[in-house]
């Protein structure tokens, strides 16, 4: 009876919530406190207990430590950072270019897709590392082999060793082994533009076609703005799944403190520097791209 | 006068034609040096992995082994420990995937089809859980795992009957089963973002004539709307199985014994090692095709499967847009 009193703006207010109410049950389980814990955990020296932890306030000790004393962190997130600045770029152009080759009617359309489509089911995972590990190992010949076993690889260190010139091995690796990496990475962002090329309505083509514009024009003119929200995904996906990637040396590092040695503060304070530094890029990226091209198209 | 009329509109179709023709052999080209990329690192995987060691040192074997063995997933099988840690991929990460999508479909349907108070500042909850990496989550989380305790409640009722019922659930499923079962699993964010676009598309005209039938807001949702988004579903199920599959940096801290196969991969050297003993160094790389195999042959198959139909679908969810 109570029901029928409920207006109905009441009650779709009522069921709504209700859809969200186990999520949200989750979110704060799940989500809100041990995200706040992280942040607790950064500031502290944290000591696992039989019936729980303890923490002790320390201030920034966790942070001084992961900026001064540990060796390798600032160069770990340097070279990230730079991975970053010239992979990103790449993966999002290769990616539209080839969600706009896969996406209009041709022969062999289905079997191209399903090719393209494999690398979103393995890329970003552990056995990634692997294959490439093994790749630019078989042309090294047994040397390579045996440290290769010993889970110990650095080829660059190694052909150092070999005598050659570091700036050389650099390059060579640089170059051959990012081909493979980065179209291998395309995977999911080429699913999402696709997706988002799909929603562009046919009549601007046909409109653009009667006045006479080049494909090219096409492209510029219309698919690149009707993009505009699909690319700001696509960037933010690729940068996550950066810092999520089997092989991110920074994470590597913080894990390798947690794990056996259950250091919980200076792990959680390098992850957080790291998180935070990469969050104000993507920002700073994002309010570049909206006051130069968002706003522009729309 | 038919010829005047007639050329200035064959050599109009001849231009049409011949950019027509230019443009699919660039994008033939183009999909088939991608492409090649992309299966040469495949088939390499497969030609290494049943390559015998003798081959691997053999500069005449490029691509088609000389003898084809199964020597290397023998001892692949052995290191991974091949059927445990399926199994534990199955049932805890497969599980959780599929959990996942169902669960993120009830919160993104709330979002997409009715308003309450605070429907922003939850959206940028989402918004978050999208951006804010699981590493940040999964290291506070593996300590409260060992300690169990739901919203609170264990922890009081422990402390007013004085036995500590908190339970541990480090090394146990449940720490990816709980979490996908609320909506807020590996990736949860996304998959929520994407149901929440695909019912904003969706036609409301299905759901009215449910409700004036009489179904309530659950009702009309279970047999309405589930059944139409047969599309959303797939793709979201598609991504949440991968992305479990793949899990790594959760699965190291909360899994000890009981981890799936992502984490014995990384142990992988030393376990060969163990298997074929320190002294036969030459042809590792055949074994470690033979893992990498290993693992993604579940993932491919259901690949295989699925494909068309996630490619038909990729075309019609909208997950952005």
């Amino acid at each position: 009876m109570k029901k029928k009193n409920l207006s109905i703006e009441r009650r779709n207010s009522r069921n709504g919530f209700l859809f969200v109410l186990p999520w949200l049950l989750g979110v704060v389980m799940f989500f809100l406190v041990p995200l706040v814990q992280s942040v607790v955990f950064s500031f502290s020296k944290v000591t696992p207990t039989t019936s729980g932890f303890d923490m002790s306030f320390v201030g920034l000790e966790n942070y001084k430590y992961a900026l001064y004393e540990s060796p390798e962190y600032v160069n770990h997130f340097l070279e990230c950072l730079s991975d970053f600045g010239y992979k990103i770029p790449i993966i999002l152009i290769l990616s539209l270019i080839l969600a706009v080759m896969l996406n209009g009617k041709f022969k062999g359309r289905t079997f191209f897709r399903s090719l393209f489509f494999v690398p979103v089911i393995i890329a970003g995972s552990v056995v990634m590392t692997i294959i490439d590990a093994g790749a630019s190992v078989e042309e090294l010949g047994e040397v390579a082999q045996s440290a290769y076993l010993d889970g110990l690889i650095n080829f660059e260190k190694l052909f150092t060793q070999l005598g050659l010139p570091a700036e050389a091995t650099t390059l060579i690796f640089g170059y051959v082994d990012q081909i493979f990496d980065l179209v291998w990475q395309c995977g999911v962002q080429t699913v999402l533009f696709i997706s988002g090329l799909q929603a562009i309505p046919e009549q601007l083509y046909e409109v653009s076609k009667v006045e006479g514009a080049t494909k090219w024009e096409e492209f510029w003119y219309i698919t690149v703005p009707m993009l505009g929200h699909t690319i700001v995904l696509v960037l933010v996906f690729t940068i996550i799944e950066f810092c999520v990637r089997a092989d991110n040396p920074v994470i590597e590092q913080a894990y390798s403190l947690l794990i056996g040695n259950q250091v919980y503060g200076k792990s959680t304070a390098m992850l957080w520097i790291f998180f935070v530094v990469i969050a104000a890029i993507t920002g700073a990226i994002f309010l570049v791209f909206k006051k130069l091209c968002l706003d522009r198209w729309s | 006068m038919k010829k005047t009329e007639k050329t200035p509109i064959s050599t109009y179709q001849l231009k049409l034609k011949t950019t027509a023709i230019a443009g699919s052999l660039v994008r033939y080209l183009f999909l088939c040096a991608v492409g090649y990329v992309i299966f040469l690192q495949l088939f390499y995987v497969i030609s290494y992995s049943f390559r015998s060691v003798a081959d691997v040192s053999d500069p005449s074997v490029v691509w088609i082994p000389k003898h084809f063995t199964l020597d290397a997933f023998k001892v692949a099988w052995e290191a991974l420990e091949y059927p445990v840690h399926l199994w534990n991929t199955i049932s805890v990460q497969v599980f959780s995937g599929l959990l996942e999508v169902a669960a993120c479909a009830l919160p993104a349907y709330g979002f997409a089809r009715f308003k309450f108070k605070g429907k922003n500042l939850l959206f940028v909850i989402v918004l978050l859980m999208i951006l804010i990496p699981p590493q940040m989550i999964a290291v506070s989380m593996s300590l409260n795992y060992a300690h169990f305790d739901f919203l609170g409640i264990l922890g009081l009722i422990g402390k007013i009957t004085g036995t500590d019922i908190r339970p541990n659930l480090m090394d146990t499923g449940f720490v990816f089963w709980l979490p996908s079962l609320f909506g807020v699993g590996l990736r949860a964010g996304l998959f929520i973002f994407i149901y929440r676009q695909f019912f904003n598309g969706m036609p409301k005209e299905l759901e009215e004539a449910a409700a004036i039938d009489g179904a309530n807001a659950l009702q009309t949702f279970v047999r309405v709307v589930v059944p139409s988004s047969g599309v959303a579903v797939l793709t979201v199920a598609i991504f949440s199985m991968v992305w479990h599959w793949n899990e790594y940096y959760q699965s190291i801290l909360f899994f000890t014994d009981n981890f799936p196969l992502a984490v014995s991969l990384k142990g992988l050297f030393t376990a060969i090692g163990n298997v074929i003993g320190r002294g036969t160094v030459e042809g590792t790389i055949t074994y470690q095709m033979a893992c990498a195999a290993l693992f993604i042959a579940p993932v491919l198959l259901m690949y295989v499967i699925l494909q068309r139909k996630f490619i038909a679908s990729i075309d019609r969810v909208g997950i952005v847009g």
